[in-house]
């Protein structure tokens, strides 16, 4: 059981990583506007990339 | 595809409209022109991804008129500028309200537009708020064009003041975030080694593990000791430097001796460690915590755009000509030049031209009131359809709007205090508590067994750690906060709650209350039968919808086909007359349309000189008035009508609804006179309303209410604002907090009964560690799933 000696500190580290990168994402102000970020993934192709062919009719 | 939806905003499409474009591969449909247009810009500027993944649709978008284009550019003269932004350097910071705003992909509509300006430097937009955060070089780019590049895609902003207080709500919501991710990370972790700990003690552990894991345990405690918990520390030292105990004060006293015991343990390597309980309790008490506030930011963010009512620029006539300048620095002898529509600047006398003006919001009258020359205008009401030049006799700060502002100010200190009950509980229990304890560590170390003592009077503080006191009340206030707002009822002061099971009398501002604030049509006379009278409407309609006059509106519901009229002219204070098929067709007043004058009737259609139909128009009552009336009564509340509306109309509702006080021609003053009256004899009192002249009142009411529809300083006031427009919500405010009270009322008799059974087991020495903790968090679960049946239904 000693490898908990190990294993334990390694977890530690992870969960000081994840608070780290969620400082950060309070701090840049990520949770201000949660709907808005949800779309940033779908809107970020530039407008050079080639055009959708979706005929997806309108809701 | 029955009926054909306008692309843009997803309106139907009116029939024999033929507006339409290309896009994607076929052709799509618009119901305006304002629409298509939007559309155009939109897909022009390679911004069509927005079409492609919106998930609702457009507001329908409006043709941009001249008028709002000179509007615009009154917030490009310097010193109007510096009133709404900020300098940093060489560029301009300001904060945008915007509206037309339905969905997240708007949010990125707007800030790809606003970024292909090269002017702008930084922009950011939040749907949920609606506002957009821009830093600009206002020198290269007026304002005006920046905000004409919104409208052109359909989005109207303006300027916006944040007051003090939101900054600091926000600053200190994203403080909670990080709370309580401390809090809830580190609780996961240390649950996870207290779940070997438990393991270990029944099927054995070394001695060298257990050490080390409570170790660890009690290093990642620390964040949630010595960070995440600090609000309640600073709450609790707060109540004892006033000399009161509140809640806090065992919550941190319950965190911090368990915490320093189990550190005690874990250093001596003796006892039993509780790092979990800490973590755990921190972490719970913190989410509550956090939800009220985050309901409050976000009302407090709904809430009003202040510098919609105090009105922002002016058109200053300097030897004849006209001068923008903010609003704020007129001074009493300027002369003002006021175009319809525009809000009034200041209070003055008129010196020439002729009018009417909305004073709903300042006097609670719903007509207009006619201004010609010598009459006085107040400052924050609208100017319907005429040119006026005004002598400004106060100064905007002195007006009567500032006065009632300043009214508002003054009364806030006044409002009933609200204690929280369990505050009071928590007094008596923290007293009771902390002596039993001591009693108890005396005793054992006395008379009993000194070895014990430390750890009995641990057992008597974990077993009746207040958990399930503390969190009695505020899980159940956080479960209704998020229920009645499901239901539309936003709660900015979640102390209401509190009061309104003792509520006793309920007081009703009458316009845009009671009634609609409107015109709406109430009878229409044919006096002729040349017309039907859905076309006599239809043709009113058509020429009242070149009105900029609240009369005007009350027929825009009857417009059912548009048609094509020549020489239109708008005689202010008379009508409206027009060519129609070669004839001469006049709306308005019997004088202007040359008719007899009926009785009650206000608007007359005229056609070629002969009369064809009379037209009376009332402030209607909201249809769910009388069914709300009526379960009111049924519950025993004293109903009061507080009206500033001195016409006959007070009277003939009074006649319809029977309340029990009703007092008409009030003052902002009589109102919260007549308030205090009732506060000093001792009952609670809620207020309803939406005017600016209700302000003064909702803080002399223990509860203030008012109306998604109601001015943007009645909003930012209020306690409780009702998200759709029908005060029929009202009754859910009230069942809903009645069982909220219930809900707290069950927490409390289990969290104090189950204390009083396990205090005297524990003074006894009977409760081991694992049962005092089992015991705690039995009961604390137990309390938070009763909170959470708010939640249903």
């Amino acid at each position: 059981m000693s490898v908990i000696y190990v294993l334990i500190p390694i977890a530690i580290l992870f969960v000081l990583i994840g608070l780290t990168v969620f400082f950060w994402a309070v701090r840049s102000k990520q949770f201000d506007d949660l709907d808005k970020e949800g779309f940033s993934i779908l809107f970020d192709a530039e407008k050079n990339a080639p055009p959708e062919n979706n005929d997806k009719p309108q809701p | 595809m029955s009926t054909k939806r306008c692309f843009h905003c997803n309106e139907p499409v009116p029939a024999g409209f033929h507006f339409s474009r290309e896009f994607d591969g076929s052709t799509r449909l618009f119901c305006c022109a304002g629409c298509l247009a939007v559309a155009d810009t939109i897909i022009s500027s390679n911004l069509a991804d927005y079409y492609r993944f919106r998930t609702e649709p457009a507001a329908k978008a409006n043709a941009m008129p001249d008028s709002l284009r000179a509007e615009l550019a009154n917030f490009d003269a310097p010193d109007v500028l510096a009133d709404v932004s900020r300098k940093q350097g060489e560029l301009t910071e300001i904060e945008l309200s915007l509206s037309g705003i339905s969905c997240a992909a708007c949010a990125w509509l707007i800030e790809k537009q606003l970024r292909q300006l090269p002017a702008v430097h930084q922009v950011n937009v939040n749907s949920t708020t609606q506002r957009c955060h821009l830093v600009w070089h206002s020198e290269q780019t007026p304002l005006s064009e920046v905000l004409a590049s919104l409208t052109k895609i359909g989005y109207q902003a303006s300027p916006f003041i944040a007051d003090k207080e939101e900054q600091q709500f926000k600053a200190e919501l994203s403080r909670f975030l990080k709370r309580l991710a401390v809090s809830g990370i580190m609780s996961m972790q240390v649950m996870m080694l207290a779940v070997a700990l438990y393991f270990g003690d029944y099927s054995g552990i070394e001695a060298s593990h257990q050490g080390y894991l409570r170790w660890i345990s009690l290093f990642l405690s620390l964040p949630v000791v010595l960070y995440a918990a600090l609000p309640f520390v600073n709450s609790a030292w707060r109540g004892i430097k006033a000399r009161q105990l509140n809640m806090d004060v065992p919550v941190s006293l319950a965190i911090y001796y368990t915490f320093f015991a189990s550190a005690y343990a874990t250093v001596f390597n003796t006892g039993e460690v509780y790092f979990e309980s800490v973590c755990m309790f921190t972490f719970l008490l913190q989410l509550g915590k956090f939800f009220e506030y985050r309901a409050r930011a976000r009302a407090r963010e709904a809430t009003g755009n202040l510098l919609k009512i105090m009105p922002v620029s002016a058109s200053l006539l300097v030897n004849g000509q006209q001068q923008v300048v903010s609003a704020r620095r007129l001074q009493p002898g300027d002369t003002i030049l006021l175009k319809p529509g525009e809000t009034i600047a200041a209070d003055g006398d008129v010196i020439s031209g002729q009018s009417s003006a909305d004073e709903s919001m300042l006097t609670g009258e719903y007509r207009p009131v006619a201004k010609t020359i010598g009459d006085k205008v107040l400052a924050g009401s609208i100017n319907h359809d005429g040119l006026l030049e005004i002598k400004v006799t106060t100064a905007l700060g002195a007006s009567r709007l500032g006065q009632i502002i300043n009214l508002q100010q003054r009364t806030l200190s006044q409002k009933p205090a609200v204690l929280h009950k369990t505050d009071t509980l928590a007094r008596y229990f923290v007293e009771r508590l902390l002596l039993i304890a001591t009693a108890t560590f005396v005793l054992w170390y006395v008379w009993l067994d000194a070895d014990r003592a430390f750890w009995v009077t641990l057992s008597v503080l974990v077993a009746t750690c207040p958990c399930a006191l503390s969190l009695a009340a505020p899980t159940a206030v956080t479960c209704a906060l998020a229920s009645l707002n499901r239901r539309g009822v936003l709660i900015k002061n979640s102390a209401v709650l509190d009061v309104l099971p003792q509520l006793s009398h309920i007081v009703f501002d009458k316009t845009g209350t009671l009634t609609e604030g409107r015109f709406s049509l109430s009878s229409v006379e044919m006096l002729s039968q040349q017309y039907s009278e859905t076309e006599a409407l239809n043709l009113i309609a058509n020429l009242e919808a070149y009105s900029e006059h609240p009369i005007g509106r009350a027929f825009s519901g009857h417009l059912s086909a548009e048609l094509s009229l020549q020489d239109v002219h708008i005689q202010v204070g008379g009508g409206i007359s027009a060519t129609y098929d070669g004839r001469q067709v006049k709306v308005g007043s019997a004088a202007f349309c040359n008719v007899k004058h009926q009785q009650n009737a206000m608007v007359y259609l005229s056609v070629d000189g002969k009369d064809i139909a009379a037209i009376s128009l009332q402030d209607a009552l909201r249809p769910e008035v009388p069914d709300l009336l009526g379960a009111l009564r049924r519950q025993r509340y004293q109903l009061i009508m507080l009206t500033g509306d001195n016409s006959a109309q007070a009277d003939e509702l009074q006649q319809q609804l029977q309340f029990e006080l009703m007092v008409k021609g009030c003052s902002p003053e009589q109102k919260v006179a007549e308030i205090n009256k009732l506060v000093q004899a001792g009952h609670k009192v809620l207020m309803l309303g939406d005017g600016i002249n209700d302000n003064p009142g909702f803080h002399a009411a223990h509860v203030s209410v008012t109306l998604q529809s109601g001015s943007d300083l009645s909003k930012n006031q209020a306690d409780v604002v009702l998200l759709q427009p029908s005060i029929g919500l009202l009754a859910e405010l009230l069942s809903g907090s009645n069982q909220a009270q219930r809900i707290v009322k069950q927490n409390l008799r289990w969290s104090v009964g189950y204390n009083l059974l396990i205090i005297p087991l524990a003074v006894a020495g009977f409760v081991s560690p694992y049962i005092a903790v089992l015991g705690m968090s039995f009961s604390s679960l137990l309390v938070v799933s009763n909170s959470l049946r708010l939640l249903k239904k």
